[in-house]
């Protein structure tokens, strides 16, 4: 097995404890996750998704259990947590309302610049991070805020990638974007995936992006860890999703019904193409009986 | 950090106070305000603090709120105790060079605390226990005779209900700019006033766009739904006043007589 990337164990967190508010979020959570995994992070609002990933890079501190991050106690030294936080890069959700800079180019450059780094060294970070982000130069000098939705979103996510973090979460990057907005960050994330070998973790609503880009699913109900495995693994255990009032990949489902009519398809199809694939692997057999 | 706010926070409950009527709620809050006030003594200002502490027991609410209401304010009223304690004359209790402490400037000080504590204390029971909504539904009730000297009352009531119905918004909204802030790394904690006062930036700048950007959702959200201000606008929820409403008015009564026999008659100790 690969090497761990970030491990928690029993990790538990409650909301407004002592109030009447009070309610428990994170209930014994423990995941491991390798070292370069993509994993798709699943579940309903209030499933505890953006309590757990705030765990994971120290800004929330969890009431018991702990949390490793490359083998190491984030909370050991709470004085040294910002460290993790460049290690864990986090992007929320709707990342572009926290933008703030004069332009675009000293926006990026937050990050950079509060982890100490030298002036040359903020800005190679900053033209590559806009690079991977596909914003041109011209983009640098403007204010972020005459910007469309798009392209503020690409800012923001740009001013976490700049801190070239060893895992990289995104709260629901693609939320409120048009379609052509959202194939674009994807490919983004996909890319910086690659190119840097980094750990990713992508909370979404959307069962096809999951199933295209993930590698490993992990999925959250009431507080729980319900499922955490590889995507065909999760994405096959059909009537347990279902259960869940989780949805598989639309394609999975109609190979699911066609495996239960009788057809000789594979137990998973996750995409479009793999379902392609099956059909002519499938069709192709035929043919041959026939022949 | 944020979370520690709960001046102006609602807990829902269905006991006693939470269902007394808003007008009646505002009134006593006053009058128990001006109760600690006319209290002029130890032992009168401690037997008003009763009233506070008998809502407290009858709201059912988590004893642990008193102290959160509280701890906001102690630095106020720290400063008050010493400026108190060192600059009123009486009687000298202690001298050290110019440092002089007087028992009057000791009872005034230890008054003056006590009373700024139980006006907090108390007043947050009203915000815990009525919606910001009946909050200001009875505060429109209560200032409509002003309408007749061209008071926009109703105008000045919605603008409260929005900005009520905002601060939870605005704090939620808060700490998700820090915590994205901090994300990247803004250090809030470390660093001298001037440093401190220039890492609030990455946070002020995007919560008022965001206030602005709600602001302008909310007029068009108002003018869609026809707002158009207060005339000939009747309401969902009429307010009437019930059996405890009365009782609750004997009661806030019956501690304001209570606490003038205690002025005039009660022993001498501990007053100024």
């Amino acid at each position: 097995m690969a090497e761990t990337m970030i491990k928690t164990e029993e990790l538990r967190y409650v909301y407004s404890k002592d109030t009447p508010y009070e309610h428990v979020a994170l209930d014994d959570v423990s995941i491991e996750i390798e070292k370069g995994a993509f994993v798709g992070l699943i579940g309903h609002t209030g499933s505890g998704k953006s309590t757990l990933i705030q765990h994971l890079n120290g800004l929330l501190k969890p009431t018991a259990g702990k949390i490793y991050v490359g083998g190491e106690d984030i909370w050991a030294d709470p004085k040294d947590i910002r460290r993790f936080r460049f290690k864990v890069g986090l992007v929320f959700q709707y990342p572009e309302h926290q933008l703030f800079e004069e332009t675009v180019r000293k926006d990026i450059a937050f990050g950079p610049k509060n982890m100490g780094l030298s002036e040359e060294e903020i800005e190679k970070r900053v033209l590559d991070a806009a690079r991977f982000t596909g914003l041109t130069e011209d983009y640098l000098e403007k204010s972020p805020f005459e910007l469309s939705g798009g392209e503020k979103r690409r800012v923001a996510i740009a001013g976490v990638l700049a801190m070239e973090p060893e895992v990289l979460i995104l709260d629901e990057p693609t939320a409120g974007l048009d379609p052509k907005g959202r194939e674009h960050i994807l490919s983004e994330i996909k890319a910086y995936h690659e190119r840097r070998g980094a750990t990713i973790i992508l909370v979404s609503h959307s069962m096809e992006d999951v199933a295209r880009f993930a590698s490993h699913v992990l999925i959250m109900d009431h507080g729980k860890a319900a499922m955490y495995g590889k995507t065909r693994e999760v994405f096959s255990r059909v009537d347990e999703l279902v259960e869940l009032g989780l949805e598989v990949p639309q394609i999975s489902r109609v190979f699911a019904r066609l495996r239960a009519n009788g057809a000789a398809v594979p137990e998973s199809v996750l995409t479009v193409s793999e379902a392609k694939d099956a059909v002519l692997a499938l069709l192709g057999k035929g043919g041959e009986a026939d022949a | 950090m944020l979370k520690d706010i709960t001046f102006g926070q609602y807990f829902p409950g269905d006991s006693v106070i939470h269902r007394l009527d808003p007008r009646i709620k505002l009134i006593l809050t006053v009058a128990y305000i001006a109760l600690l006030f006319v209290a002029d003594g130890m032992i009168p200002l401690l037997f008003s603090i009763l009233l506070a502490a008998l809502a407290y027991a009858l709201s059912k609410l988590s004893w642990k709120l008193v102290l959160r209401s509280i701890k906001p304010i102690m630095p106020i009223v720290i400063f008050t105790a010493v400026l108190n304690i060192f600059f009123i004359d009486g009687e000298p209790l202690f001298e050290w060079g110019f440092i002089k402490i007087t028992d009057r400037g000791v009872l005034t000080a230890a008054l003056m605390c006590v009373r700024i504590i139980s006006l907090i204390a108390g007043s947050s029971l009203l915000t815990y226990t009525t919606t910001p909504i009946a909050l200001t539904d009875g505060l429109e009730r209560l200032l409509k005779p002003l309408t007749k000297i061209k008071v926009p009352v109703h105008e000045l009531s919605m603008m409260m209900t929005i900005a009520l119905r905002f601060i939870p918004t605005l704090i939620d909204e808060t700490g998700k700019i820090i915590s994205a802030q901090k994300a990247r790394g803004a250090d809030m904690e470390s660093g001298n006033a001037i440093q401190k006062a220039k890492a609030l930036i990455p946070i002020l700048i995007p919560l008022f766009i965001s206030a602005f950007r709600r602001a302008d959702e909310l007029a068009l959200a108002m003018e869609c739904r026809c707002y158009r201000g207060g005339e000939g606008r009747t309401r969902l929820r009429q307010l009437k006043m019930a059996g405890r409403d009365w009782v609750a008015v004997l009661v806030v009564a019956a501690f304001f007589a209570g606490v003038i026999l205690l002025n005039i008659y009660g022993p001498g100790v501990m007053r100024l």
